[in-house]
């Protein structure tokens, strides 16, 4: 903790040091001109190192270090072919392992078609293709489990009446949202913690919520994020 | 068989389970750490109705202090990469570059070039902000385009510990209940970077999302000066 409060402290040290010399040749050359484009230096090639559409894939669905490593470095129009198939192994995998915590056979306990009506290799493949979908005229949520506009009583099964994936608010919970994706099945509640026998105690995992909610402070007024802590 | 897919499934999440790695935060060991490292991206309308549309970026982190975490690199080009057909080909590109204390951006623009490499597009500059400390500073461009660029808090939320317990098979009952619960981020920060663009300027898409609704199809990449 201490480590980072300096490490935190020195950085802002240098900052204000840099920041301050930078004004001080304004000062000094009486010349505002000083620091505009036509004298920034911008020449040079640049080669993509990161890259992110949606929060959370490369991270939960790639298998490995290298599947990793090379879904940074590959354009959106090869990830499904490349990617697809691991993540869909992967996503079976997970359900692996609550087999085997459950006592089941990992054969028996296998991914389940979402609320978007997704099977495993929709589900992957549309995931694989790593960018975030942003509607410039419709209500931002990047999902809203629990709305039903028409009343059918299906969480978010669509059925015309839904709007979702239109982009990412900072308040927006797309972990649970990608939890219920993987892990939810058509309802949406798969594996919630269910106390399937009555005697108080969960007997399924709770998987389809990590519990939290946002703790970080938002403004309501452009940058939208507070200050540091 | 059976058996042997179980053990080889344990093993493999126990060995992925350790990596510190959440939204984009660290999310692969070439990018873990650097002033490169795209922690996340978030796409908005500022309020219900509006014209525009906020991006923001978020690089680096300091929820681990060994996180590079502070100051923006001058070797780091950041591109939101926009498609507007859904051939996942960028049909628009907005770059930010920092120089000497101020952030750049230049676009919404036609790339020159597509694919992983990218040269700055010089003669398509949007404008430049005086990169934040702590209290923001914002500036608003003749097109009607909000620019930021400093250190801010960061907004995402996870319970990252139990995750990591959740898919090394160590944590049978799964995540916890709300009670119980810890936002590993809570009290991190982030160097942020934001944009409130109107929509015009992007231009009108006809890509679909899974529910059949107009959208842009975007994405974020960070790209080191060779």
């Amino acid at each position: 903790m201490k480590l980072s409060n300096l490490i935190y402290a020195s950085s802002y040290f240098v900052a204000i040091l840099f920041f301050t010399s930078c004004n001080n040749d304004d000062d000094f050359s009486g010349d505002t001109d000083t620091m505009t484009d036509t004298e920034v230096e911008f020449s040079g090639t640049y080669a993509q190192v990161d890259h992110m559409g949606r929060p959370g894939i490369n991270t939960v669905l790639s298998a490995d270090d290298e599947t990793k490593d090379s879904q940074n470095t590959t354009l959106p129009t090869d990830m499904a072919a490349n990617f697809a198939s691991s993540f869909e192994a992967r996503l079976e995998a997970y359900h692996d392992v609550y087999a085997t915590l459950l006592g089941a056979d990992p054969d028996d306990v296998n991914y389940e078609t979402n609320i978007l009506g997704f099977d495993a290799p929709t589900l992957t493949g549309y995931l694989a293709a790593d960018v975030l979908d942003i509607a410039p005229n419709l209500p931002t949520t990047y999902f809203n489990p629990g709305t039903d506009a028409d009343g059918d009583g299906r969480i978010l099964v669509p059925d015309g009446d839904e709007v979702g994936l239109t982009g990412r608010t900072l308040q927006d919970d797309v972990i649970d949202v990608s939890l219920i994706l993987l892990f939810g099945g058509e309802e949406g509640d798969r594996f919630s913690g269910q106390d399937t026998d009555g005697d108080g105690e969960s007997d399924l995992p709770r998987l389809t919520s990590d519990g939290v909610a946002l703790t970080a402070s938002i403004s309501d007024s452009f940058p939208y994020l507070s200050s540091p802590e | 068989m059976k058996k042997t897919k179980i053990y080889l499934g344990l093993a493999f999440m126990a060995i992925i389970g350790v990596v510190l790695v959440a939204a984009d935060h660290i999310d692969a060991p070439s990018t873990a750490g650097t002033t490169a490292d795209i922690a996340d991206f978030y796409a908005f309308e500022p309020t219900e109705g509006s014209d525009n549309t906020v991006l923001i970026v978020d690089l680096q982190s300091n929820v681990d202090p060994s996180l590079a975490y502070g100051s923006f690199d001058e070797d780091i080009l950041l591109e939101i990469n926009v498609d507007l057909d859904g051939d996942l080909v960028e049909d628009t590109v907005i770059q930010a570059i920092p120089r000497n204390g101020k952030m750049y951006f230049f676009g919404p623009v036609v790339p020159t070039q597509t694919g992983l490499t990218s040269e700055v597009l010089v003669d398509s500059p949007l404008g430049s902000i005086e990169i934040s400390e702590s209290s923001a500073i914002v500036e608003t461009t003749d097109d009607g385009v909000k620019l930021f660029a400093g250190p801010r808090q960061d907004a995402f939320y996870f319970d990252f510990n139990q995750f990591n317990l959740v898919i090394g098979g160590n944590a049978p009952e799964g995540f916890k209940d709300v009670d119980e619960a810890v936002d590993t981020f809570d009290g991190s920060n982030t160097m942020a970077i934001a944009i409130e663009i109107p929509n015009i300027m992007l231009g009108t898409p006809t890509a679909k999302n899974a529910l059949g609704l107009d959208v842009y199809k975007a994405w974020i990449t960070t790209n080191r000066k060779q």
